[in-house]
């Protein structure tokens, strides 16, 4: 759905979001990015369970975003917002291009309110892709994110497998086999 | 005196119910299954309308109700023997094989009379749905002269005085009326069924019916006389579970027979001695890693990681016939679409197995089945994608 622009932005957030170190892949590596363009191309990127008739007032923070912008269309505001503010800011030059510590500045900012964007509520834009990019390092890889199974990896998920009846009984034992996803998992294509 | 045994044989099971010939009729159209196939999903029994798969396409198994128009109200008990003996219409149309008549020409004349005097105690329906959706040439009724003439020979049971009552019994029940070949012999190339006896497997919508001879491994060697009566009594044993097809012979007929019938069929189906174990080299499998693998993550869960299963829930694979069988059809069609074994009085579960199409692809499906064929012992030829492509 995203244009490939918007998309190299992206994936240079969920990146930052998750960064890649000793313990696995970031969230480029992991698909976040893929993850998230495939729902916003589906019926939660285009708000198909919500209410959306007017009138739309302020609520409170419980009472959740009040607003006729489906998330497809917040995001690719934010996108541009975040784009034109970085073009003006540095001397032309795109997020993604950018030195990691000032993208943490700058994402950090927009999480704490200091910084807002041209047009957007950029805190809100922020909490979209924080959630998003989470959901796509931990949802299964069916999905397009958690590729390899990183996220279930790091955290020891075991996936969708039918039970564990024959580890009940094994107290103390460490658990190791491999997580299963929805649509398998590596092993059942090349025998690794 | 070989006239008087067939007698006795075909009395065998009666004598301990004083019945009206319609009772006797009931029990003996349950035997045949008369109603699994002349009954549409959800209609009423005997009232026609179901549409029978073979080889050729759809054919409707008509009205069997006293309705007269529609039904066989206005037949006459030889019309009736001649239509189930040798394949003939009173107005001199023939049927279609579909109706298994080939094995019911081997039926007594006073046991088909029992069946019509019990479908006369029948409410008329009216239902004139009847009718074959086959494509040329096979739509032309009077071409079945020359099928009949290549392969039927309307053959009357005769005994085995060498064998005892019961063996005959069996014999009488499987060959005449049970009709188990109809499923469980190899179809000729014009949908013809298999010399009466030869139970080698067969191949039925989408399911293998498996061979009921004695090889140890993809036959009944390994079957005691107990475990075959149980599977056709319960449709549950602790080697294997009647699903698919098999499910509706169990509930709608091997279930509902007395056990000395049972007990009959399973003398006759285990009168070859086990053929001795043949000692193949085993060969190396193809993709075993990965069959294995998904066998851990997608079916050990239920079938357990040594394929002994839990008994009447779960259906061993190690050692099962159907899982070494000739041919792989039985299994494609339960991993890709999904199965649900019998439920009758004594099992009444039913359990199903889950259609697992949607999850594994047609080299994932090959493999899995691949690697269930030879370990724990099983050996059986290997599943090839392509079998699988086409099960889909
Ligand atoms: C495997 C399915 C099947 C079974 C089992 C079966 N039939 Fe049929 N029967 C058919 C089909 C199909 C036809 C229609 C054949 C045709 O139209 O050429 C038919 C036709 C008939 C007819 C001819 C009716 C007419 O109006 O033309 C009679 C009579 C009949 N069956 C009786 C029986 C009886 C009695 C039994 C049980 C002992 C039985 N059938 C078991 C499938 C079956
Ligand atoms: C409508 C077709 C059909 C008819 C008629 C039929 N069977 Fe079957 N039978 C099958 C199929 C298909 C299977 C395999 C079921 C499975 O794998 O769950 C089977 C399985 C069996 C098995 C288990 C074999 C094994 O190795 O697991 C036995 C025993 C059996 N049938 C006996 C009979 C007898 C006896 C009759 C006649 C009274 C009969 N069947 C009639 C289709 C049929
Ligand atoms: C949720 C439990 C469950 C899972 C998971 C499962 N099965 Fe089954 N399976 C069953 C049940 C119940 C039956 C009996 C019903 C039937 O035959 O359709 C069965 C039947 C079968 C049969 C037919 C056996 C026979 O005697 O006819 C085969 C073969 C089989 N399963 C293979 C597999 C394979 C291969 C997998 C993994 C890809 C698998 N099953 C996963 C429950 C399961």
């Amino acid at each position: 759905m995203l244009t490939l622009a918007e998309a190299a932005t992206l994936e240079a957030i969920v990146d930052r979001l998750i960064p890649p170190d000793e313990l696995g892949p970031g969230g480029r590596e992991a698909g976040c990015a893929l993850f998230i363009d495939r729902q916003l191309a589906g019926p939660f990127g285009r708000s198909e369970s919500l209410y959306l008739l007017p009138p739309f007032l302020d609520g409170t923070p419980e009472q959740g975003l009040q607003s006729p912008l489906t998330p497809a269309v917040r995001m690719r505001a934010g996108l541009a917002a975040l784009e034109a503010h970085c073009r003006a800011a540095f001397v032309g030059r795109a997020f993604a291009a950018l030195p990691p510590a000032g993208q943490d500045r700058l994402l950090s900012e927009i999480e704490d309110g200091t910084r807002s964007l041209a047009g957007v509520n950029a805190r809100a834009w922020f909490d979209l892709v924080l959630q998003m990019t989470m959901e796509g390092f931990f949802a299964d890889p069916i999905h397009g994110g958690n590729r390899q199974m990183a996220g279930w990896r790091l955290i020891g998920f075991p996936g969708a497998r039918y039970d564990y009846r024959d580890w009940v009984e094994r107290h103390g034992a460490a658990y190791t086999l491999p997580p299963v996803g929805i649509g398998g998992r590596p092993g059942w294509h090349d025998a690794g | 005196m070989l006239g008087l045994l067939a007698a006795l044989v075909a009395a065998a099971s009666d004598e301990t119910r004083a019945e009206t010939p319609a009772e006797r009729g009931r029990y003996l159209a349950t035997v045949g299954d008369c109603v699994a196939c002349h009954t549409a999903p959800g209609g009423t029994p005997f009232a026609g309308g179901r549409a029978i798969e073979t080889p050729f396409g759809p054919i409707i198994a008509p009205n069997l109700t006293p309705d007269r128009a529609s039904g066989l109200g206005a037949w006459s008990d030889a019309d009736f023997l001649r239509a189930l003996r040798r394949g003939l219409r009173p107005d001199g149309a023939r049927l279609y094989p579909a109706c298994p008549y080939v094995y019911f020409s081997a039926v007594r004349d006073e046991d088909l009379l029992a069946i019509r005097a019990f479908l006369a105690t029948l409410t008329p329906v009216a239902n004139p749905a009847r009718g074959a959706g086959f494509g040329f040439p096979f739509n032309l009724r009077p071409l079945m002269v020359f099928w009949d003439a290549l392969y039927f020979r309307p053959a009357p049971f005769v005994a085995d005085p060498g064998r005892s009552m019961a063996w005959n019994r069996g014999a009488y029940l499987v060959e005449g009326l049970g009709h188990c070949g109809a499923c469980h012999g190899a179809k000729g190339a014009l949908g013809a069924d298999p010399e009466p006896g030869v139970l080698g497997g067969g191949r039925v919508r989408g399911w293998f019916a498996p061979d009921l001879g004695g090889d140890p491994r993809a036959g009944l060697g390994g079957w005691s006389l107990d475990d075959i009566e149980r599977y056709l009594a319960t449709g549950s044993n602790g080697r294997a579970l009647a699903a698919g097809p098999m499910a509706e012979v169990v509930e709608n007929s091997t279930a509902r027979l007395t056990m000395a019938d049972l007990r009959a069929i399973a003398l006759y189906l285990k009168q070859d001695a086990p053929l001795s174990q043949p000692a193949a080299a085993p060969s190396p499998v193809p993709n075993g890693r990965i069959g294995a693998a998904i066998y851990a993550d997608a079916c050990a869960a239920c079938h357990r990681a040594n394929g002994e299963g839990v008994p009447g829930l779960f259906p061993r694979l190690a050692g099962s016939s159907a899982v070494q069988s000739a041919r792989p059809d039985t299994l494609i069609t339960v991993v890709l679409h999904g199965g649900r074994a019998a439920a009758t009085g004594a099992a009444p579960t039913g359990p199903a197995m889950p259609a697992l199409g949607w999850r594994l692809d047609d080299a994932s499906v090959a493999a899995v089945l691949t690697y269930i064929r030879s370990a724990w012992g099983n050996e059986a030829a290997p599943v090839s994608s392509e079998a699988v492509r086409r099960g889909r």
